[in-house]
């Protein structure tokens, strides 16, 4: 069960970001921000050999920690919590053109197999074709897709 | 890994101290990091004596170093003593006397004495030496101060080597003894021997060591070598066997480590990888994981140690001033890979033991995953095993092997220690942050750092560092890509973390606010609003702008950098957005303003630049230059403008104060406007203005605001998408200014715009055609600078009307007399405004009337009085028809000129500058009088006749009409009447016609139209026709120059064929009445002269004479009363131009009475070409008496 879905530009920023309890928006910017670290690793590892054949999925980027950090709270009292209380998987993936999926699955209740992220991935990447070649779409530019919209929707309420 | 871990059971475990873990001490297991082994629920160790205090600053070289604690002791400033601490921890490596061996010392001012518990685990760990510094100004005082140096020796006494006293300030017997453990010094300033002293202090460190480590390495065969124990082993070892092979081997195998740690640090790499190795044979063979780990990772420090000689701390390069303070040390180490290359050392053996025993880098990671993975069995060695993997994480970095070493990482962070106190998770999280920087992983670090931050001012801390938190937040902006410049915002729309930096924004303008830096708040708030405004949902934009507000009304937000003390600079941030200016036009002056450049004898607009007259190349450079430069000048002194269009993007009224202009080139007054933009509209054009105090090019180089509080200056250059004409224009010196005003009320409406002129003002006037009215114009020259010349000129703009006579007129010298104008003072110029329009009617209403066009032209040789024509005037306003003609005639024209003024003075004038001032004078002319209809009728005399004109009067009062001499005729509203003219004859052809204006119309046609117009004029003048509205008082002339036609003018044209007939010598015409006697013959001569430009003739008169009774009847039968003396039929041969021709004869009358001569030409003899007028003779009147009866 995916919980939050999120298209990256080449130059590292949010095409499209998607996630579940949307009051926890903010949360999975941050936890799909810093994934970028280990995409960004993980792309320039493979280097230019193979380019072709490259292995687009790129796996199991984090365990996540999942920290609370707000300082504006309602009362203006800031707080730090560490909490652990579900395990939220992210993996990653990413085109020949150096967009990549961040996907965050919990998995708490079932251990998704690798097989199952990877068709979840190739799909995103199917769809995200289809809204590329709008011809009205300016790449670089948000999606805004209801076509998308609804596979992520699709995919995030799957296996549920 | 996993494998050593699955197989394997602590020996050590016990029932009696196996504890198991009351609550999982980390996160259950995250897949495929080192963290897997944690599901294993037989971790070790007991709640005794913890090391807690983890150092995250340690790298794997610190194995080599020895640990002095420097320490002040009593009342020592803090600066004095960093002052020493500074200058005793330059001295932190040592050539040992007399080898090639190196001595590493790590100096702290404060250790906690429960991590010198773990000394023997790890040597380094192990507070070898003590320096206390101290003051100590009396010897009164100095055996307390001994003392304390004492109490502080015992806390370190258990590993101390050996240990010094500096003591400042006493002078005296004391200070005299010489102490080797206490060293004397009269001040701060003056201890120039301190390094030296420490140079000696360490090197009884290496003694002590160097014995200790010979001491334990020789005795291998001893019988009892003591177990080595970390203090919460200590009492699990209690009742142990201790005869047991497996125990001595515990021994054996933790000794050797522990001789390994001893020659890492005496600087025998050799030795302790030796040892090592021997070490981990031991220990792997009785499972004793804890000290496993620990030689592993001795292991694992002296191989990088031996590969990585440059250091893994990152600050290790001042530590280690290779090659200049130790030329010898260089030619020990070796750089992995330059491994053969040395060949220079004697000792080969340890050349070939260096390479057998050294970790490759690879097995370098591969051990310390081990080691940190049999540290994680003991909770109690949760410190080790996280500087175990910091330690890691730097040699990771070094190879650049970022994943495994986040995976090093990953694992620190589930290493859950005690309860931590904020300050140490502000320091963990720090570190945290530090190390994923350190291997290039920004966000995370960034991440982590923030948590840091959150950290410092979590509730729970009594005093929240809030200045600390601060400054984190600041350090994390680059992670998260943000950076506080404005300008990288600039470059089309901003593709970034939007939510996650408005988050960070967010937080640092609270953090600012509660540190207590409204300044910095209202920066960042600013930044936020500027950067973000697309990101900002409709509430944020409120909820920022509010709080906006309420911090400038403490704190305005201004233009400067704002520097930090860190040495960060906050550039300024200029709301280019509130509002959003699109584009920005620089405004001509006013019409009436604009200079205008004197046209030079010289053509200036011809470009000096080249010779020719087109080129493209050239003509593409202008076009690049005008661009920038505008065409138009400013006017020094004279307020000029500049549009913007302008649009608030935000969902409520937006309201910006002080609005000006940022110029440079010239001094510029700004006038700053305030403006309030509604909610979200759309492109709103402000104007801006200004006035220039001196003369120069001006660049308009952006504007300012204030919104909400901030001031901004927006720079035009650093605006996307602005359009603009251009930003430099050129002032010009100051010119007068003229105001007008008019004695004629003003006009609404404007002229239409012809010709580019534009009008300041308009006057209008209603007048009645051939009225003339007087238009006084008040000059007042309101500007600053004399006024020196005026000029006027008049445009008449065109219409469809013909136009008679001068419209304006004007007299300029009586003004220019009172020139120059001094500023302020007023002048009077005086125009007349003469209406004269055609004053014939209509032309279908004119061939209307003439339609029986013989009353015209049809002519009058038979009789003076013309039936046909009084009928028909008679008839005219009963005809039902002359109602709906009535609405032609009231038809209204409108007249419109411009009256110029062109006029300078002043630095303007100089510099070849003028000014036009056009007024535009509307003038609604409507009908006077209508001549509806022109004929003439030959007068009794042949050179007079009479011009008939029907006046209609179309005005609405009663008027009178007047002409020359004549009485006044009362027309009535609407009423058309006859009236009769006796004119002169015009002799035309005597106008002096100039060959100028001959060769001008060389267009025949237009020859006859301009003499047409002359002979209109000219019969004008003589005719003088007024008109007056007694009930209006206005009064005017009328013209019947538009009525006179071809026909009309030729009957009032002289004959060129002058025919004098002479009765006794007696000119005889009209009205003349030639008196003769009956019986006596009178002479009658008839002569011809011909003012024609040919030839005429021949022609044959005859005279027939007649009586006129009066009746209507002629009697002809006149042949018994009167006698013809010769023929009474003349000829006259042809006339040639200018000569005249005489025919004579007599008469005789027979009795008395009135005769009349009628003079004939004979048909056959009239040419036909010659037009019947020219043979118009006067008739002549003899009246014949009788002898006088008295003679």
């Amino acid at each position: 069960m995916a919980v939050c879905i999120a298209v990256i530009a080449k130059e590292n920023y949010p095409l499209y970001i998607r996630s579940i309890p949307a009051e926890q928006e903010l949360k999975f910017h941050y936890t799909v921000h810093t994934s970028l670290d280990v995409v960004d690793e993980k792309v320039s590892a493979m280097g230019k050999a193979l380019v072709d054949q490259r292995e687009l999925y790129l796996g199991l980027l984090y365990p996540t920690e999942d920290y609370k950090v707000s300082l504006l709270s309602r009362l203006g009292i800031p707080c730090v919590k560490s909490m652990f209380p579900n395990q939220l998987h992210r993996y990653g993936y990413v085109t020949n053109s150096k967009v990549k999926f961040v996907m965050v699955v919990d998995s708490s209740n079932t251990a998704l197999r690798d097989n199952e992220i990877r068709s979840m991935f190739r799909k995103l990447h199917n769809s995200y074709t289809d809204v590329m070649c709008n011809p009205f779409y300016n790449p670089g530019d948000r999606i805004h897709s209801r076509a998308f919209d609804n596979m992520v929707t699709s995919m995030m309420v799957q296996v549920c | 890994m996993r494998d050593l871990h699955r197989g394997s059971r602590p020996d050590c475990a016990t029932p009696g101290f196996r504890s198991v873990r009351p609550e999982a001490r980390r996160v259950p297991p995250p897949v495929g990091t080192l963290g897997s082994r944690r599901g294993g629920d037989w971790l070790l160790g007991t709640s005794g004596s913890t090391m807690s205090v983890p150092d995250y600053m340690q790298c794997a070289e610190d194995h080599q170093t020895l640990l002095v604690v420097v320490q002040p002791v009593g009342i020592v400033s803090e600066e004095n003593f960093f002052r020493i601490y500074k200058r005793i921890s330059s001295v932190s490596q040592i050539n040992v006397r007399d080898s090639q061996r190196v001595l590493y010392i790590r100096y702290r001012h404060h250790y906690p004495p429960e991590n010198n518990e773990w000394g023997d685990f790890q040597t380094h760990r192990k507070v070898v030496g003590l320096i206390t510094v101290t003051d100590c100004f009396s010897a009164k005082d100095w055996p307390q101060t001994f003392e304390k140096f004492h109490v502080q020796k015992e806390i370190y006494g258990s590993t101390l080597y050996d240990s010094r006293l500096f003591v400042f300030g006493l002078q005296g017997e004391i200070a005299e003894q010489p102490r080797t453990d206490v060293a004397f010094y009269p001040n701060y300033d003056e201890c120039e021997s301190v390094e030296k002293r420490i140079e000696d202090f360490i090197e009884s460190l290496f003694i002590v060591l160097e014995s200790k480590r010979l001491d334990r390495a020789t005795d291998k065969s001893g019988d009892k070598i003591p177990l080595l124990c970390v203090p919460f082993e200590k009492k699990d070892f209690v009742g142990l066997d201790t005869d047991s092979r497996h125990y001595k081997k515990r021994c054996q195998g933790r000794m050797r480590k522990h001789v390994g740690d001893l020659c890492l640090q005496a600087g025998m790499l050799q030795d302790s990888l030796v040892h090592y190795h021997m070490s981990v044979e031991l220990l792997r063979s009785v499972n004793d994981f804890l000290w496993l780990g620990a030689a592993l990772e001795g292991l694992c420090s002296a191989s990088v140690i031996y590969h990585y000689p440059g250091g893994t701390g990152g600050k290790a390069g001042a530590r280690r001033p290779q090659g200049s303070s130790l030329p010898a040390d260089t030619g020990n180490r070796h750089r992995p890979g330059a491994l053969t290359t040395n060949g220079i050392n004697a000792d080969t053996s340890t050349e070939i033991g260096r390479a057998k025993n050294c970790l490759s880098p690879e097995d370098i990671i591969d051990k310390y995953k081990e080691a940190i993975s049999y540290y994680s069995k003991y909770k109690n060695a949760g410190v080790i095993e996280l500087e175990a993997c910091v330690k890691a994480v730097r040699v990771l970095a070094i190879q650049k092997r970022s994943m495994e070493a986040s995976e090093f990482l990953q694992n620190a962070v589930y290493i859950n220690l005690r309860q931590l106190s904020e300050e140490e998770k502000i320091q963990r999280y720090s570190i945290l942050s530090e190390l994923y920087e350190l291997i290039g992983f920004h966000r995370k670090s960034a991440f982590f750092k923030r948590v840091a931050a959150m950290q410092c001012v979590a509730p729970s801390i009594a005093e929240p560092g809030w200045r600390a938190c601060y400054k984190l937040l600041l350090e994390t902006l680059p992670g998260y890509s943000l950076s506080l410049d404005p300008k990288d915002f600039n470059k089309g729309t901003h593709r970034g973390w939007a939510a996650v930096q408005m988050r960070l924004l967010h937080e640092l303008v609270y953090a600012s606010r509660r540190m207590g830096n409204p300044a910095l708040s209202v920066r960042h708030l600013s930044f936020l609003l500027q950067t973000m405004l697309d990101f900002l949902s409709d509430q944020e934009k409120k909820d920022v702008t509010q709080s906006l507000e309420s911090y400038t009304s403490k704190c305005p937000g201004t233009m400067e950098l704002l520097s930090l003390p860190d040495g960060l600079n906050l550039p300024p941030v200029p709301f280019t957005k509130l509002p959003i200016v699109r584009r920005v036009k620089l405004l001509n002056l006013p019409a009436s303003l604009r200079p205008q450049k004197m046209k030079s004898l010289l053509g200036q607009n011809m470009s000096a630049k080249s010779p020719f007259i087109y080129s493209p190349i050239i003509a593409h450079n202008r076009g690049e230059e005008r661009s920038k430069k505008i065409d138009f000048q400013w006017v020094q002194g004279d307020v000029c403008e500049v549009q913007l269009m302008v649009y608030n993007p935000m969902p409520f009224e937006l309201r910006v104060e002080n609005m000006g202009l940022l110029t440079s080139g010239v001094e510029f007054e700004s006038l700053p406007a305030a403006l309030s933009l509604p909610a979200e509209s759309g492109l709103y054009p402000v104007t801006l203005v200004g006035v220039p105090r001196s003369t120069g090019q001006i660049s308009i180089n952006g504007y300012h605001t204030t919104v909400f509080g901030v001031f901004s200056d927006c720079l035009l250059d650093s605006l996307p998408g602005i359009k603009t004409n251009g930003s430099t224009v050129e002032v010009i010196p100051a010119l007068p200014r003229l105001q007008i005003s008019t004695s004629l009320p003003r006009s609404a409406r404007t002229l239409q715009p012809s010709s580019g002129d534009e009008i300041s003002t308009n006057v209008s006037v209603q007048l009645y055609n051939g009225e003339t009215q007087q238009l006084d114009i008040k000059l007042e020259n309101i500007g600053t600078e004399p006024l020196e010349k005026l000029e006027v000129t008049s445009k008449i703009l065109t219409t469809k009307e013909k136009l008679y006579g001068d419209f304006l007129s004007w007299k300029l010298e009586e003004t220019l007399a009172q020139f120059p104008l001094q500023p302020g003072k007023t002048a009077t110029f005086t125009v007349n405004i003469k209406v004269k329009l055609d004053f014939s009617c209509q032309e279908n209403l004119l061939q209307d009337f003439n339609d029986d066009g013989i009353s015209v032209s049809g002519l009058p040789l038979s009789s003076p009085f013309r039936q046909v024509v009084k009928p028909r005037v008679d008839s005219k306003p009963v005809n039902p028809s002359e109602s709906s003609k009535a609405g032609d005639f009231s038809h209204v024209k409108t007249l419109e000129a411009i009256l110029n003024f062109k006029y300078s003075g002043g630095p303007g004038h100089i510099d070849g500058y003028y000014r036009n001032l056009s007024l535009g004078i509307h003038v609604e002319a409507e009908p006077s009088v209508f001549f509806t209809r022109v004929s003439t009728l030959p007068a009794t005399s042949t050179r007079q006749c009479h011009l008939l004109l029907d006046v209609f009067n179309s005005t609405e009062h009663e008027l009178t009409i007047s002409a020359k001499n004549n009485e006044e005729l009362i027309l009535h509203a609407g009423e058309c009447q006859r009236m009769a003219i006796q004119v002169d004859k015009f002799n035309f052809e005597s106008f002096p016609e100039s060959p100028a204006e001959r060769t001008q119309f060389t267009n025949p046609k237009q020859l006859e139209e301009e003499r047409q117009e002359a002979r209109g004029l000219e019969i004008n003048s003589k005719l003088d026709i007024h008109w007056n509205i007694p009930s209006l008082k206005r009064h005017g002339e009328a013209s019947v120059e538009g009525i006179l036609n071809q026909l009309v003018l030729e009957h009032l044209q002289l004959a060129p064929l002058q025919w004098d007939v002479l009765v006794d010598g007696q000119l005889c015409d009209c009205d003349v009445v030639a008196d003769c006697r009956v019986g006596d013959p009178i002479p009658l001569e008839v002569r011809l002269t011909n003012w024609s430009k040919r030839n005429v003739g021949p022609f044959a008169l005859t005279v027939i004479p007649y009586q006129d009774y009066q009746n209507g009847v002629h009697n002809y039968e006149l042949q018994d009363a009167i006698t013809f003396v010769g023929s009474n039929t003349f000829y006259i041969d042809s006339v040639r131009p200018t000569e005249n021709s005489v025919c004579l004869g007599a008469l005789l009358f027979l009795y008395t009475g009135d005769f009349y001569l009628n003079i004939k030409f004979h048909e056959d003899t009239t040419s036909k070409e010659l037009p019947l007028s020219w043979f118009c003779l006067p008739s002549v009147h003899i009246r014949a008496q009788g002898p006088d009866l008295q003679a």
